[in-house]
């Protein structure tokens, strides 16, 4: 075998390699739709977890108002969650949310935190709070809403 | 971290900027824009051309309470030798439920998907200009509504509704009767549009306006106006058709309809020319002359719109536009340069 080929062959087998580990590792990236643990909701469609990350459903079925939780730009779980839920880019995200305030639709736009802590944290103090975390970040205390009635660790789930 | 450092957390969280104060004990928090832009102008015909500085808009929203919302928005705007102040909007509105959103105060008229999505936010929008049939100063549409709406969601569906009753406009067609309605005879809309949250970027909708125009000298005339429209805005493609048609039947006449019509498409260019988005648009609007609500200050209009707009990395754009119109069968060219921004004052998502 020559020099050249041998080394044409190390460098697919690092590149499958490394495909295989990035695969692996963005299997691992679900994120948790995590609320406050006095909402009554278990397990959401994803169209109305939509509506309600787009801001057009403001309230829970008690009667309190939403307050979403929005993880600050260039987290993994952002980018995921403006992909799948917003169907947007960082750029698109903005406008959408100045449009809404100029329209009068809303009040204000997500709240910003700035780390899976304070997330995770935040949501269990603030009544009506909704955010999303990692899997991995999720605690005991946190309340894990269903969506389409799967869990993050379910095969299918939408958030991964 | 502690129960006590949490909950401290949480009241900055919420009395911070960004806050929307969605836990009453907060008190009231206020967010907003300026908008504003700045144009060159190279056109035919006597009107001035050359730079001209755009409006500029505050837009404030606050939350007086857990339910309870206030929405304003005043324009700085030049006219002949001075600059003129106008409150464009201001809105108090009580949420009861998704389902039922209670306000009152001075609106911009949901009988047009563009008089309400982009209005003033000159930023917002995909091109130079409004079309025609909505622009700043038209008598074609009441572009303002003062009086009471609600609005909401209907139950599951992706149907949001808007109905209202309002003094309706002014005897010269353009203003929105702030002082009270002159006739005692109140106009009313209704309007809904469906978003399905299964086609994202996707809206089609549609409204009725009623209303009896006071008497400007040639007697009161009965006003109906409808509209639908449709559009898609998600990824690099934003389309926007919109058609309404308008009907004056006066006291002592025949009645006179005119429509209105434009067709809007931008396509975002990909990759390392994401910032990049051409555009075209359609229009025309076919009026009678002899109406009197819009007393010949509408056209007969046709236009053909092409330009380009380019995104900066923040809320501001440049917008380089050509315009071919034909305004009551006389042609003109027109070239415009625009700078627009929006700025956040409170809190960014």
């Amino acid at each position: 075998m020559t020099r050249l080929v041998r080394t044409a062959l190390i460098c697919v087998s690092a590149f499958v390699s490394a495909a295989a580990a990035a695969s692996a590792q963005s299997g691992s990236t679900a994120v948790a739709i995590v609320v406050h643990p006095a909402t009554e909701v278990d397990d959401l469609p994803f169209g109305e977890l939509r509506r309600i990350f787009r801001g057009e459903r403001q309230f829970w079925d008690d009667g309190r108002r939403v307050t979403l939780l929005m993880r600050a730009p260039a987290a993994a779980e952002r980018e995921l969650v403006l992909d799948r839920i917003y169907g947007m880019d960082e750029n698109d995200f903005r406008e959408f949310w100045i449009g809404k305030m100029f329209r009068a639709e809303v009040a204000a736009g997500p709240k910003l935190v700035y780390s899976s802590d304070m997330a995770r944290d935040l949501v269990t103090v603030i009544p009506g709070a909704i955010t999303f975390v990692p899997v991995n970040d999720v605690s005991s205390e946190s309340r894990v809403v269903r969506i389409d009635g799967l869990l993050p660790s379910d095969p299918g789930y939408a958030l991964r | 971290m502690s129960k006590s450092l949490r909950r401290a957390l949480a009241a900055l969280v919420l009395l911070g900027p960004s806050a929307s104060a969605q836990v009453p004990q907060t008190g009231p928090t206020v967010q907003g824009f300026l908008f504003g832009d700045a144009i060159f102008t190279e056109a035919d015909g006597t009107a001035p051309d050359g730079f001209q500085l755009g409006q500029i808009v505050g837009h404030a929203n606050a939350t007086l309470a857990e339910r309870v919302l206030f929405f304003g928005e005043v324009s700085l705007t030049y006219r002949s030798g001075s600059y003129a102040v106008n409150m464009e909007r201001a809105i108090l509105r009580y949420d009861f439920s998704d389902a039922l959103k209670v306000s009152v105060g001075r609106f911009h008229t949901p009988i047009s998907f563009w008089n309400t999505a982009y209005h003033h936010g000159l930023w917002l929008q995909g091109s130079v200009a409004r079309p025609e049939a909505v622009k700043f100063g038209t008598s074609f549409i009441p572009v303002h509504f003062v009086g009471a709406m609600v609005e909401g969601r209907l139950g599951n569906t992706p149907v949001h509704y808007m109905g209202g009753v309002g003094n309706g406009r002014s005897a010269n067609g353009v203003g929105a009767q702030d002082g009270g309605d002159a006739n005692r005879h109140r106009a009313v809309i209704v309007s809904a549009s469906v978003q399905p949250a299964s086609l994202l970027g996707f809206q089609v909708g549609g409204g009725l306006y009623l209303d009896r125009v006071p008497d400007s000298g040639t007697g009161a005339t009965d006003e109906r106006i409808w509209s639908g429209h449709a559009v898609w805005d998600r990824g690099p493609l934003d389309l926007v058709a919109e058609y309404i048609d308008v009907m004056h039947d006066p006291d002592d006449g025949a009645s006179l309809g005119s429509s209105a019509y434009y067709l809007h498409g931008g396509v975002r260019l990909p990759g390392a020319w994401s910032a990049v988005t051409p555009y075209v648009r359609w229009e025309e609007i076919d009026v009678e002359l002899a109406d009197p609500v819009f007393g010949g200050a509408v056209p007969d209009y046709q236009a053909v719109v092409a330009g380009v707009r380019y995104d900066l990395d923040a809320p501001a754009a440049l917008k380089a536009e050509y315009r071919r119109e034909k305004v009551f069968s006389v042609d003109r060219d027109a070239f415009f340069v625009q700078a627009s921004f929006a700025i956040p004052i409170g809190g960014q998502s």
